[in-house]
Order: structure tokens, then C-alpha cells, then sequence
């Protein structure tokens, strides 16, 4: 039993043409999402000074002598508009070229890397143009997918529900994980009924995601990034903006059909009645207003939509969420009420990284997947799952967080 | 925009209330007066007018004669609607419902008849004949009444308290004993909505009257049960622009998803009456649509962000899909490149700001975005209940086309086509509705389709001239300038300052006076400019429908008439479509209005002259004139605006707008004349007749219809013809050029039943309805004289004619008469008359008593309870449709109830259609023929 050594063989084969170090990429209509693994002893720090994602030891690895890499695999996301940084950043890292052990060959070379996303489309010249990078363009769901499937499958703890500041893992069986409903919040919001490797198919959706929260909030409060607009919305108070069912009933409960006087009747009803203009609002009451209109809207079509194909779990995951306590509480929130307690929410700790990472295993030419089940057996699962390199907090100065680096193996040099 | 805040006009209306006031109560007397007389009461809305006015416009619009004397019996308990005739029980008097929502409040309330003619002879005698005897329910006639739907914004509601206070609707209106502005603090209003806690105190401290809190689902449901169960074209679709009206069939009704978008979004699953459970709602409806709208833009009204979406783009701001993919489709789901991928997405990465931003693409999106996902809810929660019609209602819609084409795309893209979303045409007033039934007692809750009947005066409120105070029109041009288009249930605006605003003042006095101001029947909204003649002018976005659609539906005054009946011998009355010309095809409706318009001056000459040419007469003239010219073009913008359009719906449009202006009868004289003409000649013709054998008769009487039905001031090509010669002359000249066969001939099939073939002889028809068309020669030298040849043949003969007039029509009131003076020259016409009742309330007015009942087959007359050239059989007189019980013949005769409308009805009897093609485009249209060719159809009972 050695598939490794073929892979390694193959592989092998691989770094002479100068892909080895498996920089994957989704371009989004907000985010574009990189993927990247590094060894342990070699990756590079390159250009990036603050908070590298990257420790420059690793844990230790795999006892066994065998041509694994021991690594981590990188996350680290760029707002799509200033798609350059991304580019640079690549460029500075000459991940491309396989990291920077491996000689360069500048401009004799056409590079191709895997990328999914609407922007690999749209970025296709720029890259080619710039760099003499190819995109290989992989399919968006078929990566969402592979990679939220891979992440439940391997990573332990990955999946968690979230409510009322509590976050409890769940421990997901993945022979039983399909089918499942993977919701994916990212300017908008693709809803996927997954039975399998491979096999689903995209039921819903709804414009209302991510981008709507980002791009009224902006237009509303002039935030100048979307962590600004959400932390915001951590401080505010809903009541001044929204129409409460209270507020149509003099205060009182409809209960009748039992909605008590502090279920919103109408997002920013409260709005129309009083002779307020915008600036007398508090931006965060309007982002907390905003805020729980969005995810309220996308729990509730979740729901609907899970129920009917008859899907027992939902996974959201996409950058809305960000780890955001306040979203997944409302998102948990409004799934447990349209469910009225039957269904609960569960969000994913790579949640903004789906796509990424299934480009990233689109060519599986690191066996990565393999690898990482293999060694699940043979080395405690704890050691397996992601590490995080820096904080949650979200940061002001409108540099993305959230790189952060999963410690693991893969197949290679 | 100014209008909405501007105080003074605030101010009109208080001042202008308080005149109302005391008005009402130096009326006191009168009303008291009016009240015991129960003689005067035939005032029409005009009837409180100042004694400047003019007397002669104190006339009823709409029911020729009013007989109050009824009243006392009207606390009959026996009636099947009792509420509404007991104008002296005060608990009854608050046919007024609330429905205060977050941001409009919602009113309905009910305003009685004006009385049909309730004491004419000729109908007692009918029902003895026909059996109606008192014991039976109908047998007293039953008031009806009429709903009307007003709307307020609810900030302003000081301005709907006005409303009601100058009406005294909270009294039951003027015609109360206690509509004297005092306050005993007894009265009850039902109300709904969560306002109607809010403003509970409000409410008792400005009018002295409680509000009865009704439940919001429960008033929901019931308002939506009854429009579709009692309103035949309640429902419709909306796809790409295009309204498409639904029938439903009252019995297959439930269950169905009702979804109402007011600030919020319910929505509940109607599983019969009273019979529901909301299963599912969303937070994001019109307050937020409103609301962010009014942060975003800067609007300073719901309607006023409405407007600016039609001229809207989204793609500035929404993110598409093709944005995403560089203009290409994700084509493996199906996504096209114009599918929006993110609502207000584009905003995100660009560096512009809020303001470099068009308020218009704003709107736009965020409408879109709203109707949208609640499109998608909808059709979630009705695929988890297994229901197949969702309905949506609320005021989100207010029959916004973009809106109404979001959401059913929504619908439509979500079911892959199998769900359809419908829309209500009185969305707003569900709730208000379902708190005016639950009154008890109403009565309103058994109430039918063929019981309704919904006019769209141009001077609502139309309440007979009881109730004081100013016209809706005007009432909300100064609570909501900008909105009136929204918040008014007809579309003429008249623009009146408070200087032009006496209270003794009809509504009819304001539209005269200003009616050259009307420029459109499409209310103005200068600032937007979208709306006017021209049309749809909004740019398309992506091929999606956007047209300019504001006031794309009116709701008209719902009449109740609870004397009307389906009439009975229809072959399957779901099925049964009245008109014949489908008025949906533009090209069609094109060539009816030019043929309405081109008549309208000379039927304006005729009904000025008909009034003798008084000023007063002239100036009601123009104002019909260009109140008529207005519905047209409100019809020729918007064919749907009054629900669903068919030729007949225009010809009685046309005689109702007549009646508002209060030209009770504009071809009085003519029909006088031409009755007296043709009965001058007909002693010669029935000899004539009766010196002919049988096969030949029966030819001749049947020619002899055809020929007399050209005698048709509806016509315009006969009317060409009339100043050629003298009717006797034009009838025989007429009858000389039958030439059978005629277009459609099926004279020999109606010989052989009538006459049989050989010895087979078949027995005479019992009783043959005979609806008749036209005063003059048509009825006189025509049908008479084939209802002569039935009674001898044994056949009783119901002659069915126009309860109002129509044109030159014969109405069932001028039959006696004119059957009376035939009678003098015939002794089988006067035996039947007799027998029928007719000669001795014609000869003897004062006497009740039928006396005459001889052996003879009875001559009746019925009215067929409609005052139109063209007929709907789903909704006719009870005693018409008593008098087809035992009726096994139908004799349809002229172009309006045998061509226009009824040429495809199936009966259940023998059914013979008689006309004369006077029109070349519907010669052409339907029978392939030519001007004056003739129709005689006939169908033996299936």
C-alpha cells in the first residue's frame, strides 16, 4: 500500500513545470479568496510584513520518513476591487512559480493556476496580461461544494452552531452528511442541495446577500469597509429603524398569531413614520437594522427551501457570515423560528474559503483529501484541525482579516 | 410634492368641515322633515344643494323615481337584509369600517340606495301574475346600497377624521336622526389594524365614537373571501404588462395562500371562512421598501418613490450576474448575465457616494429586490402547503405594474411556470372590507356575484345626496396631492382651492365649474411626467415590462343590488361570457371608442335638448361630455382599469355617466314621438297581417321585426337614414328589402316548430320571454305585432325591457302605456294586457287591484333590471328571473342583447335571435355580410 509514492512520482513531474505549490484563487464579486500551501521550513514571507498568516515552524510532522510535505495550507482574501493587491501579492510570492526555492524562469513561461469565481472570468486578461498567468477556470458550485465537502469530511470541528453567544462544534459523521443544504453567502446567495461528492444541484437562491448588506450599508452610513459596517451593527440598536409588531399594536403582542411586540413587522419601517432624515439615524442602528433584515430573509428561504427538498442539515457558509457573532446568531435565529425549533443553522469555520479550497482540490494532484483522511487515522484529529495565526477582531484599516492557515500534509517534493 | 405639507390646505379642510357642520345641523329640521315625509327623498346627490344651484339638477342620477314610503316596512325581519332598511336603529347606522394600518388607513363605508321605484304598478301586478305574493321574501323590493373605498395616509390622519366628521359617517351618514354633530359617545365603529389600538383614543376624543377592534387576519381573510367569492373579476394576472382577468369559481375557491404586503409581509393559508392560519410572513415589505427609500432618496412619499422607479435603472446599482462573470451567462445554472446576483451589489465596489447615485435606479432596485424575494417566500410556503393559488393583496402593490410583474416572475421562475400569482383589484381594502362584515347583520355575507354591480362615478362620493360634504376627489387632492392618483377611487382630479369651496356645493357644481381643468383622466404627477395620454413611456429594462401603470386600476362604488338574479334558463351560467366582442384586441377597442366618440355630440345635443335647453342642461351636457371623453381615454390607456372590458361594459358606461350628470332620459322626446308615429300606423298593419295565412304571417311578423329594428338612434348609419322619410314609409321600404335568405336564416326550422310540418302539429310554447330593443317602430310595428301572433297561438307573452333607459330603448316602465294604446285597436292585445295586468294599471293609475282576470293568456311586461343597450344575463331582475320559470321560448331581439351580447348563449329553452346588422365592421366581423343584413337564429332547446 503506497499510493503516495505514485503521487509523488507524479507530482514530482509537476514541479519541473512549475506548479507545485497549489496557489488556488476565487475571484467573487467582493472577495477574491486565495489558497496556497507552504512547507513548513520553506515558505516565504516574502513582502507581506504584518501578521503573516504563516509560522515559520511548523508543527512537528508526520513521524514517518515519506515524501509528504508538511505544510499549511494558507487562506488569505483581497476585496475584488482592488484586485491588484491580489495580483501583487501573488507576484511578490511567486506562488505561481511554486514558492521561492523554485528558480524562476521569468517571462518564458505561461502559468496556469486553478481559479473559480466569477472574476476568474473577468480577470482572465488581467492576469494573463500582468503575469503571464493562465486562470484555469474551474466551475463555482463545483468548488463550493468539493471544498465544503471536503472541510466536513476532514477538518474536525469545522461545523458549529451558533446561538446566543454559544458556539458548540458539532461532530458531523460523514457517512452521514448528505444530503445537506449548503448555503453559500457571498454578494448574493447560491443555496445547494449536496448528496455527494460531485453531486448536487443549485435550488435556490437570492439576491439579497452579502452584497446587498455591504452595498446599502454604504450607501447608508459610509462605512468604508464591510468589518467597519459590521462592527457597527454589533453596537446598534435595531428598534430605532425597524417597525416592531409592538409598535403597530400600541405595544402590545399580536398573539393571537403569536408574534410578540418585539418581532419586527418591518425592516425600516419605523423609517417612513417619522419626519427623520438619514442623518438623524445612527449609522448603527441602521447597520444592525440591516443586518438582521439580510440574514432574517436568508435564514428564513434556507429554511423553506431545505424543508422542501427535505434536507435535514444547513450549512451556511461564504463571507457574509465572517464569524460575525451577531449574523450567525440572527441567521440561527431565524431558522429556529421559521422551524420553530426543528432546524438549526450551521456555519463552517472556512466558511469564506469554499470555493477556494475546492479549486484548490479540483486537480487533487497533491492528494491532499486522501492524505489529510489517512492521516486522520493515524495522528490525533486535533493536530489536523486548522490553526488559527491572528485574531477574529475585525480590523479598521480596511486590510481584510481572517488569513489565517490550516497546519497540514500533502503529497510532493 | 408641495401639496403634501402645505397647511393651508390642512386648514381648508378643518374650515371647511366646520361649515359642513353647520350645515348639517341647520339641515337638522330637513332632515328630520325628509325623514317623516319619505316623500322627498328623491333628490339625487344634488339633493342638498344650495337653492342657487338650480332645481332641475335635484333629480335622482340614477334612479328615475324614489319611493321611500317603503321604509317603515324596511324593520321587516323578514327581510333578507334587514340592516340595511333600518335607517332608525342607531346601532345599524355605522356602515363604516377602519382598517389603520402603519402607514395608510383604509376605509369603507356603505351608503343606501337611493330607492328604486318601488311602488309602480305594473310590478305588483307582475308579481301577482307571476306569484311573488307577500309571503314570499321578495316580495318587497330590497334596498340596496353601494360600498365605497377611500384611503388616507395614516400621519395624516387628522385629515380622515375630517373626512368622516364632514360625511357623519360615524352617525350612519346625514340621513341619521342624530346627525346633528352632537356627541352621545355610543357609537361604534368596527376597525382593524394596528392602529386601530393606537388611535383609540383619538378616535373617541375627535368624533366621540369607539372603535371595535376587530381581529387584522380574521378581517384579512373575510374582506378577501367576499371580494372573490362576490366579485366576478376580482382576481387577475399580471405577466410582462399584461393584465389577464381570472374567474373563480366560488366553490373552488379554497384553500388557497394569501399574501399581504403591507408594512410587512403576511401570509396565510385560507382554508375556508374563518377558516385560516398564517403560516409564514417576512419582514421585508413596504415599510422597508418606504423606508429605505425614504433614506436612500430623500422621497418624501411611498408614491413619490413608486414614480421615480419607473424611470429607473437598476443595473447601476444591483450587481448581475453578468457583472460578475464579465458579461458572460452561468449558463450551467441557468443564470443568465441580466439575472441580478446581488441587489445593490454594484454599490460595494465602486467609490461613489450615496448621492452620485440616481434616486430613480435606487427606487428601482429596491423594489425589485422586495418583490421579489417576497415573490419567492410565496411560492415556498405555498408549495409546502400544497396550494395552488396564491393571491397577493396589501398596499405594497397598489397595482403597480413592475411590482405586480416582479413578483409573478418570481412566482412563475420559482415553480418552473406551474404557480401564478394573482393580484386583487381592491388589494388595499381587504382588511377594512372583512371589518365591514363582521357587522352583524349585515347581510352581506350571502351576497352573490349577480349582486354587484360596480359603477366608477367621476363625483364619488355618491350617496344620494344625503350625506354633506365635499367630493372625494377633492377631499384627497388636499390630503395627499401628490398620491390622489393612489388614493382616489376615480381618476378625474379637479383641482379646487378652498375659495371654491361652499359646502352647499354639489360635486357636480365643482366639476362644472372646473372642469376645464381636467386635462387627463390620468392623474397629474407634473414632476414625474410619466403618466398622461400618450401612454407607456417608461424604458424598458432588459425586456422586463416598466410601463407607467400608476393608476393602472380604479375601484369603482360597488353596488349592491340585492334584487338581481342570474337569470335562470341560462344553459350554464359559469361558462356564460355576455359580450361578443372581445374588446381585448387593441384594434377593436380602437374602433368602439372612435365610434363612441364621434356619436358623444350628438348625444350630448339630444340630452340638452331633452332637458329643453336650459343652461343648466347645457353645462351638465359638457360635463358629460368630457367626463365620458375622459373614462374612454382612461379605458384606451389602461383597457383593464375598470376591470375586465367588454363592449357592453362601454355601452353602459356610457348610460351611467349619463344618469351622474343627471340626464335621466335623454331620448324622452324622440321615443315619445315615434311611439306616437308608429301607433298611429299600426291598425293599418295588423290588418294587413290578419289577412294573410299562416306561413306567410309568420314570415311577414318575423321580416317585420327585422325591418323595425332599424329604427336605432344607436346607429349611426340609421340615423343617416331617418331624414329620408317617415318611419311607416322607411318600415316598409325596409320590409320590402328582406330578401331572404338572410345572413344567418333560420326561419324555416322556427316555422316548422311554430306551424310543425305536415299534420305534425307541435303544441304552442306556454310563455315566451320576449326581450325587446328599440321605442317606436321596433316595438310597436315590430314585436308587438309578434307577440299578438304567440298569444293567439296560446302563448303567454313576457315583454322584457330596460328597467332604466338606454339610448331610444323602450324601458318597462313606458310599456304599459304603449301597450295600452295598441290595445285600442287590437282585442287579443287588450284581453292580454288585461289579463296581464297591464291595461288597468295603464288606464286606471290609482287602482292596485287586478281585476281583470280572464281566462286569456296574459300579456306581462317585466323589467329586466338593467339600464343598457346590451344585457348580461348573469345579472337581471328577480322578477325577470321569476318570469323565466315557466318561460320554454326566448325571443332576443336587436343588435345590443342579440348581437353585441348573447349571440353565442346556449339556453336551456328554444331560443330564437332576431337583428339587424346596422353597424358595417361588425357585419363584417362576425357574420362575413354587410351593413343591414339580418340575423335570425334560432336554437331549439338542447
Amino acid at each position: 500500500m503506497d499510493p503516495r509514492r505514485a503521487e509523488t512520482g507524479k507530482n514530482s513531474d509537476q514541479i519541473q513545470s512549475g506548479h507545485v505549490y497549489h496557489l488556488a484563487l476565487d475571484i467573487g464579486g467582493s472577495l477574491a479568496k486565495l489558497v496556497y500551501f507552504t512547507k513548513n521550513d520553506e515558505h516565504i514571507v516574502g513582502s507581506e510584513k504584518k501578521k503573516s498568516p504563516m509560522k515559520a515552524s511548523g508543527i512537528s510532522n508526520s513521524s514517518r520518513n515519506s515524501p509528504v510535505l508538511n505544510g499549511r495550507l494558507n487562506f488569505k482574501k483581497f476585496e475584488t476591487s482592488k484586485i491588484n493587491d491580489c495580483l501583487e501579492f501573488i507576484n511578490s510570492m511567486k506562488l505561481h512559480l511554486g514558492g521561492c526555492q523554485q528558480p524562476e524562469s521569468p517571462g518564458s513561461q505561461t502559468i496556469t493556476i486553478k481559479a473559480t469565481g466569477g472574476g476568474a472570468y473577468k480577470y482572465a486578461d488581467l492576469f494573463k496580461e500582468k503575469f503571464r498567468i493562465s486562470l484555469d477556470k474551474e466551475d463555482e458550485m463545483d468548488c463550493l461544494v468539493a471544498g465544503a465537502n471536503f472541510l466536513l469530511e476532514t477538518i474536525h470541528q469545522e461545523a458549529f452552531t451558533y446561538m446566543g453567544n454559544q458556539k458548540q462544534f458539532v461532530w458531523i459523521d460523514k457517512n452521514d452528511l448528505y444530503p445537506y443544504l449548503l448555503v453559500n453567502i457571498g454578494s448574493g446567495v447560491g443555496m445547494i442541495k449536496v448528496e455527494g461528492d460531485g453531486k448536487f444541484e443549485r435550488v435556490s437562491g437570492t439576491s439579497i446577500g452579502g452584497g446587498t448588506f455591504w452595498g446599502l450599508g454604504k450607501l447608508l452610513t459610509k462605512c468604508k469597509s464591510f468589518d467597519e459596517l459590521l462592527d457597527l451593527s454589533y453596537r446598534g440598536n435595531n428598534r430605532a429603524v425597524d417597525m416592531l409588531v409592538g409598535d403597530i399594536y400600541g405595544g402590545m403582542d399580536y398573539s393571537k398569531i403569536g408574534l410578540s411586540s418585539t418581532t419586527i413587522a418591518s425592516s425600516f419601517g419605523r423609517a417612513i413614520s417619522e419626519n427623520k432624515e438619514r442623518d438623524d439615524y445612527k449609522p448603527e442602528d441602521i447597520a444592525r437594522s440591516l443586518l438582521r433584515m439580510i440574514s432574517n430573509n436568508i435564514g428564513q428561504i434556507s429554511y423553506l427551501t431545505a424543508l422542501r427538498f427535505g434536507l435535514k442539515r444547513i450549512f451556511f457558509g461564504g463571507f457574509f457570515i465572517r464569524r460575525h457573532p451577531f449574523t450567525m446568531d440572527t441567521l440561527s435565529v431565524a431558522v429556529n423560528f421559521w422551524s420553530k425549533g426543528e432546524a438549526k443553522a450551521m456555519f463552517l469555520q472556512h466558511e469564506g474559503f469554499l470555493g477556494a479550497v475546492g479549486a484548490f482540490m479540483s486537480s487533487d494532484k497533491h492528494g491532499l483529501k486522501e492524505l489529510l483522511a489517512n492521516q486522520k487515522v493515524e495522528r490525533p484529529p486535533s493536530k489536523l484541525s486548522f490553526s488559527l495565526d491572528q485574531t477574529q477582531v475585525p480590523q479598521q484599516d480596511g486590510e481584510l482579516n481572517g488569513d489565517e492557515s490550516i497546519e497540514c500534509s500533502v503529497y510532493g517534493a | 410634492m408641495a401639496g403634501l405639507s402645505e397647511k393651508p390646505q390642512a386648514l381648508g379642510i378643518d374650515q371647511e368641515s366646520a361649515e359642513a357642520n353647520k350645515n348639517s345641523s341647520s339641515n337638522k329640521k330637513s332632515v328630520h322633515n325628509r325623514l317623516l315625509e319619505k316623500d322627498k327623498e328623491e333628490g339625487g346627490q344634488g339633493g342638498d344643494m344650495s337653492p342657487s344651484a338650480g332645481s332641475s339638477i335635484k333629480r335622482s342620477g340614477s334612479r328615475p323615481q324614489l319611493d321611500v314610503s317603503k321604509a317603515e316596512i324596511q324593520g321587516n325581519v323578514e327581510e333578507k337584509y334587514p340592516t340595511i332598511l333600518l335607517p332608525n336603529q342607531s346601532d345599524d347606522l355605522s356602515h363604516l369600517a377602519l382598517d389603520i394600518g402603519g402607514s395608510l388607513i383604509k376605509l369603507v363605508y356603505f351608503s343606501r340606495h337611493e330607492d328604486q321605484s318601488t311602488d309602480d304598478k305594473r310590478k305588483r301586478s307582475v308579481k301577482e301574475r307571476l306569484g311573488l305574493s307577500n309571503g314570499n321574501r321578495r316580495s318587497f323590493p330590497i334596498l340596496g346600497g353601494r360600498l365605497h373605498f377611500v384611503k388616507f395616509e395614516t400621519r395624516k390622519i387628522n385629515e380622515c377624521l375630517d373626512f368622516i366628521n364632514s360625511k357623519q359617517l360615524h352617525r350612519g351618514g346625514a340621513e341619521s336622526p342624530y346627525a346633528d354633530g352632537a356627541t352621545d359617545g355610543n357609537a361604534i365603529i368596527k376597525a382593524t389594524g394596528g392602529g386601530a389600538y393606537k388611535y383609540t383614543d383619538l378616535f373617541k376624543e375627535r368624533l366621540g365614537v369607539s372603535l371595535d377592534k376587530e381581529d387584522e387576519m380574521d378581517c384579512l381573510v373575510a374582506g378577501a373571501n367576499f371580494l372573490l367569492k362576490a366579485i366576478r373579476h376580482e382576481a387577475f394576472t399580471h405577466m410582462e404588462g399584461q393584465k389577464e382577468f381570472v374567474q373563480i369559481d366560488p366553490n373552488d375557491l379554497f384553500p388557497y395562500l394569501l399574501v399581504n404586503i403591507g408594512s410587512g409581509v403576511s401570509m396565510i393559508k385560507v382554508d375556508g371562512d374563518g377558516k385560516f392560519e398564517r403560516v409564514s410572513g417576512t419582514n421585508v415589505g413596504g415599510g422597508t421598501y418606504w423606508g429605505l427609500g425614504r433614506l436612500l432618496t430623500k422621497c418624501k412619499s411611498f408614491d413619490e418613490l413608486l414614480e421615480l422607479s419607473q424611470k429607473g435603472d437598476n443595473r447601476t446599482i444591483d450587481m448581475l450576474v453578468g457583472d460578475i462573470y464579465g458579461g458572460l451567462d452561468y449558463s450551467k445554472i441557468g443564470l443568465s448575465a441580466s439575472t441580478i446576483a446581488s441587489s445593490f451589489g454594484k454599490t460595494i465596489s465602486e467609490k461613489k457616494e450615496l448621492e452620485d447615485y440616481r434616486p430613480e435606479d435606487i427606487s428601482l432596485s429596491l423594489l425589485r429586490m422586495i418583490s421579489y424575494n417576497i415573490g419567492q417566500i410565496s411560492y415556498l410556503n405555498a408549495l409546502r402547503f400544497g396550494l395552488k393559488r396564491i393571491f397577493f393583496g396589501g398596499f405594497f402593490i397598489r397595482g403597480h405594474a413592475y411590482t405586480m410583474d416582479t413578483i409573478s416572475f418570481a412566482v412563475q421562475f420559482w415553480s418552473k411556470g406551474e404557480a401564478q400569482a394573482m393580484f386583487l383589484r381592491h388589494e388595499g381594502f381587504l382588511g377594512a372590507l372583512g371589518a365591514f362584515m363582521s357587522y352583524e347583520k349585515h347581510g352581506l355575507d350571502d351576497l352573490m356575484v349577480h349582486q354587484l354591480v360596480e359603477r366608477f362615478p367621476m363625483g364619488a362620493p355618491y350617496t344620494g345626496g344625503k350625506i354633506h360634504g365635499p367630493p372625494l376627489g377633492d377631499l384627497n387632492e388636499k390630503a395627499s396631492d401628490r398620491n390622489s392618483k393612489y388614493l382616489t377611487p376615480i381618476s378625474i382630479i379637479v383641482t379646487l382651492s378652498n375659495s371654491d369651496f361652499p359646502t352647499q356645493i354639489s360635486w357636480m357644481e365643482k366639476f362644472l365649474r372646473k372642469g376645464t381643468e381636467i386635462t387627463a383622466p390620468v392623474p397629474m404627477t407634473p414632476a414625474a411626467g410619466t403618466t398622461g395620454l400618450g401612454g407607456f413611456d417608461v424604458p424598458l429594462s432588459r425586456g422586463s415590462s416598466l410601463r407607467s401603470d400608476a393608476s393602472a386600476l380604479n375601484v369603482g362604488v360597488l353596488h349592491l343590488v340585492p334584487t338581481l338574479d342570474v337569470f335562470p334558463l341560462l344553459e350554464d351560467p359559469k361558462t356564460y361570457e355576455p359580450n361578443t366582442i372581445d374588446l381585448a384586441d387593441p384594434s377593436e377597442l380602437e374602433y368602439w371608442f372612435t365610434i363612441l366618440s364621434e356619436h358623444l355630440p350628438d348625444l350630448v345635443d339630444k340630452a340638452v335638448a331633452s332637458e329643453g335647453r336650459t343652461d343648466d342642461a347645457k353645462r351638465r351636457g359638457d360635463a358629460f361630455a368630457r367626463a365620458f371623453s375622459a373614462h374612454l381615454a382612461r379605458l384606451m390607456e389602461e383597457p383593464a382599469a375598470y376591470g375586465k372590458l367588454g363592449l357592453a361594459n362601454l355601452l353602459e358606461m356610457r348610460e351611467e355617466c349619463l344618469r351622474e350628470f343627471q340626464f335621466v332620459d335623454a331620448y324622452r322626446s324622440i321615443k315619445q314621438r315615434e311611439n306616437e308615429a308608429s301607433l298611429a300606423v299600426l291598425p293599418d298593419l295588423l290588418m294587413e297581417i290578419d289577412s294573410m295565412d299562416e306561413e306567410t304571417r309568420l314570415l311577414t311578423l318575423i321580416e317585420g321585426v327585422l325591418a323595425a329594428n332599424i329604427f336605432d338612434w344607436g346607429s349611426r348609419a340609421c340615423v343617416d337614414l331617418y331624414h329620408k322619410g317617415t318611419i311607416i314609409e322607411i318600415y316598409r321600404m325596409s320590409r320590402n328589402k328582406m330578401q331572404r335568405p338572410w345572413r344567418v336564416d333560420d326561419f324555416d326550422l322556427f316555422k316548422e316548430r311554430m306551424l310543425g310540418t305536415g299534420d305534425k302539429k307541435k303544441p304552442p310554447h306556454k310563455r315566451a320571454l320576449l326581450f325587446v330593443d328599440n321605442s317606436g317602430a321596433d316595438i310597436v310595428l315590430g314585436m308587438l305585432p309578434l307577440a299578438r301572433e304567440l298569444l293567439r297561438r296560446g302563448t303567454e307573452v313576457v315583454l322584457v325591457a330596460n328597467s332604466l333607459p338606454a339610448l331610444n330603448d323602450v324601458t318597462a316602465m313606458e310599456l304599459p302605456d304603449i301597450v295600452a294604446e295598441a290595445a285600442k285597436h287590437c282585442d287579443t292585445l287588450r284581453r292580454a294586457a288585461e289579463a296581464g295586468g297591464l291595461l288597468v294599471d295603464a288606464m286606471i293609475n290609482s287602482s292596485r287591484s287586478s281585476k281583470g282576470k280572464s281566462s286569456s293568456v296574459p300579456l306581462m311586461v317585466v323589467e329586466n333590471g338593467c339600464g343598457s343597450p346590451c344585457i348580461d344575463l348573469r345579472q337581471v331582475s328577480s322578477e325577470l328571473a321569476a318570469a323565466a320559470k315557466d318561460a320554454d321560448l326566448i325571443i332576443l331581439e336587436g343588435m345590443g342583447r342579440a348581437l353585441h351580447t348573447n349571440l353565442n348563449a346556449r339556453f336551456k329553452c328554444d331560443a330564437l335571435k332576431l337583428a339587424m346588422v346596422k353597424n358595417q365592421r361588425l357585419a363584417e366581423k362576425l357574420l362575413k355580410g354587410n351593413i343591414y343584413d339580418c340575423i335570425c337564429k334560432y336554437e331549439p332547446a338542447s
